[in-house]
């Protein structure tokens, strides 16, 4: 057994640890609260009127909308990608196999900056013009990987002999990939497709660079942040954490739901 | 061939068809422009070493030392910061322990550059969370270490510090808790017992975990635009700098091409030693 002083130094490090971790999340929050143009913190006046004008303006709606647009389409374009990724990644017994796993590990080792600048003198040599639709295509090329890697955890555990039961019992190779491989492999795609969406929709440095004049909202609150700051900024911040926490629950409804639907069919 | 590699090699496509345009592509792309003449725009023009040339006597390779040693300091912090809590996560596993995991992943989604900030106004003199706080409650008042390189290297930390933890806790979950024990009825002492037992078994993880955040350190800007003002320029806002305000394309891509042959310098060794299976497999 371990020494008791060694396990309670280890809690209470691993908890002060995190409570440092939303000190800046818990500040932006505070910041959101004050009705001046100049933070003095503790806030003479606590009000809400920040959040007030974020939802008072237009503007806010084109970001989420704009956002939201990304971060859909590279959640659901990721899951297609990731399929036949993680069955090539971990399913499948094939020469090059240890490349392709090490392959892809390179776009999440690399900095995402340079990679959108990269994308950026691409599209301009090449005469194409960047807009959310670009955004979505980089997005990918990060994404998928991690997506790919989310879906072969779940197929590494998979008995295969139960794809070739199938097969023996005469569905055709791509029926029993349907019925036995494909739903076992759904609660991997889900949480891909969650990780995609969350990842998309904070992400700035690819969106920077390749999302042409289709302001982000992290692209938006990055110049706010640095020319006019105002209370809104912490208070769209905030909004959009919101958000993301809203995907998250959402996506869990729907994951209960399917499992319901399972539950059901089986029955 | 057999059925299971044909497969392999059909279900492979798309997802490298992605990475030869939207990776491939682009890095070949800027390691060419980095050969045009500098301040010339197309890829038209005589091939030249000029850039790198520039890069030496300009004194650019600077921001690449700053981020060099900013992504050492942080690494080594992570890893020793991530060290406790890993334990922590995987001996005492449970209800806690969920809970740790999940609150440490939350931040991982929230845009990078909102915690930064979030940072910034904590940190900030006077006015700020932290300075504003003390002297409200206890008036006193306290400095600040915002836009100096230290505020950098705390945000560095702070941003990376998730990616340092996840991969290690995956490692030290591989080392069987009865080889601990064993060591320790035998007669090893607490550091022996990390030494010689855990360390070995959970290093693939730590590797893992100490090259990401070597990696995604290296390409940090935020932290030093955020949190570190004025005081130093790191390597991605020297290259996004030639891209932005300079307008100078090739010697930007000149400088990106650096960064990128540094990276691989330190990816591709550690990830030949990489067993990718056995890292993912329970």
């Amino acid at each position: 057994m371990e020494s008791r002083p060694l396990i309670t130094a280890r809690i209470v490090w691993t908890t002060l640890i995190v409570v440092l971790l939303y000190l800046p999340i818990i500040s932006i929050v505070l910041a959101s609260l004050a009705n001046t143009r100049f933070m003095r913190f503790p806030h003479r006046i606590w009000s809400l009127d920040a959040y007030r004008d974020a939802l008072g303006l237009e503007l806010t709606y084109d970001l989420q909308w704009t956002s939201l647009e990304v971060a859909a389409s590279v959640a659901i374009l990721a899951a297609a990608f990731a399929i036949p990724g993680a069955l090539a990644f971990a399913r499948y017994e094939w020469p090059g196999r240890s490349l392709f796993q090490k392959t892809l590990l390179l776009p999440i080792f690399f900095p995402q900056s340079v990679l959108g600048l990269a994308a950026l003198v691409t599209m301009s040599t090449m005469g194409i013009s960047p807009s959310w639709k670009t955004a979505v295509f980089m997005h990918l090329v990060w994404v998928v990987p991690i997506v790919t890697m989310i879906v072969s955890i779940r197929l590494y555990g998979f008995d295969v002999a139960q794809e070739e039961a199938a097969f023996d019992l005469g569905a055709t190779r791509f029926q029993s990939f349907l019925a036995v491989t494909l739903p076992q492999m759904m609660p991997g795609i889900v949480s891909g497709a969650l990780f995609a969406f969350l990842l998309s929709w904070a992400n700035l440095p690819l969106s920077a660079y390749t999302s042409g004049a289709d302001s982000t909202l992290p692209e938006w609150l990055y110049s706010r942040m640095s020319t006019n700051y105002a209370p809104m900024v912490p208070a769209v911040s905030v909004l959009s954490i919101v958000a993301s926490v809203f995907a998250v629950v959402i996506f869990q409804l729907l994951r209960i739901g399917w499992r319901r639907h399972l539950e059901e069919r089986n029955v | 061939m057999d059925e299971s590699a044909r497969n392999g090699l059909v279900s492979v496509i798309p997802v490298v068809l992605l990475l030869l345009v939207g990776f491939a592509l682009p890095l070949l792309f800027i390691v060419y422009t980095g050969f045009m003449p500098s301040r010339s725009f197309g890829l038209i023009g005589d091939p030249t070493l000029e850039n790198y040339r520039i890069i030496i006597a300009d004194g650019y390779w600077r921001p690449l030392m700053w981020s060099l040693a900013f992504a050492a300091a942080t690494t080594v912090l992570s890893l020793v910061i991530a060290w406790p809590i890993a334990k922590a996560l995987v001996v005492h596993a449970g209800r806690f322990a969920s809970l740790i995991s999940i609150l440490v992943a939350v931040p991982v989604f929230i845009a990078e550059s909102v915690r930064l900030f979030g940072a910034h106004l904590f940190m900030m003199p006077k006015g700020g969370i932290l300075a504003g706080s003390m002297n409200a409650l206890f008036g006193i008042d306290v400095g600040s270490i915002l836009f100096t390189p230290l505020a950098t290297l705390v945000g560095m930390v702070y941003i990376y510090l998730p990616f340092a933890i996840f991969p290690m806790v995956l490692g030290l979950s591989q080392v069987p808790r009865e080889q601990v024990e064993a060591a320790k009825d035998l007669g090893a002492s607490g550091w022996q017992t990390v030494i010689n037992v855990e360390l070995p078994i959970a290093l693939p993880g730590i590797l893992i975990g100490g090259l990401l955040v070597f990696v995604l350190a290296l390409g940090a800007t935020g932290e030093a635009a955020i949190l570190g003002g004025q005081s130093v320029v790191v390597a991605v806002q020297s290259i996004e700098q030639r891209f932005n305000y300079a307008q100078d394309w090739p010697l930007g891509s000149a400088l990106a091409t650096v960064l990128c042959v540094i990276t691989a310098l330190v990816v591709f060794p550690s990830m030949r030693r990489l067993d990718v299976d056995r890292l993912f497999r329970r």
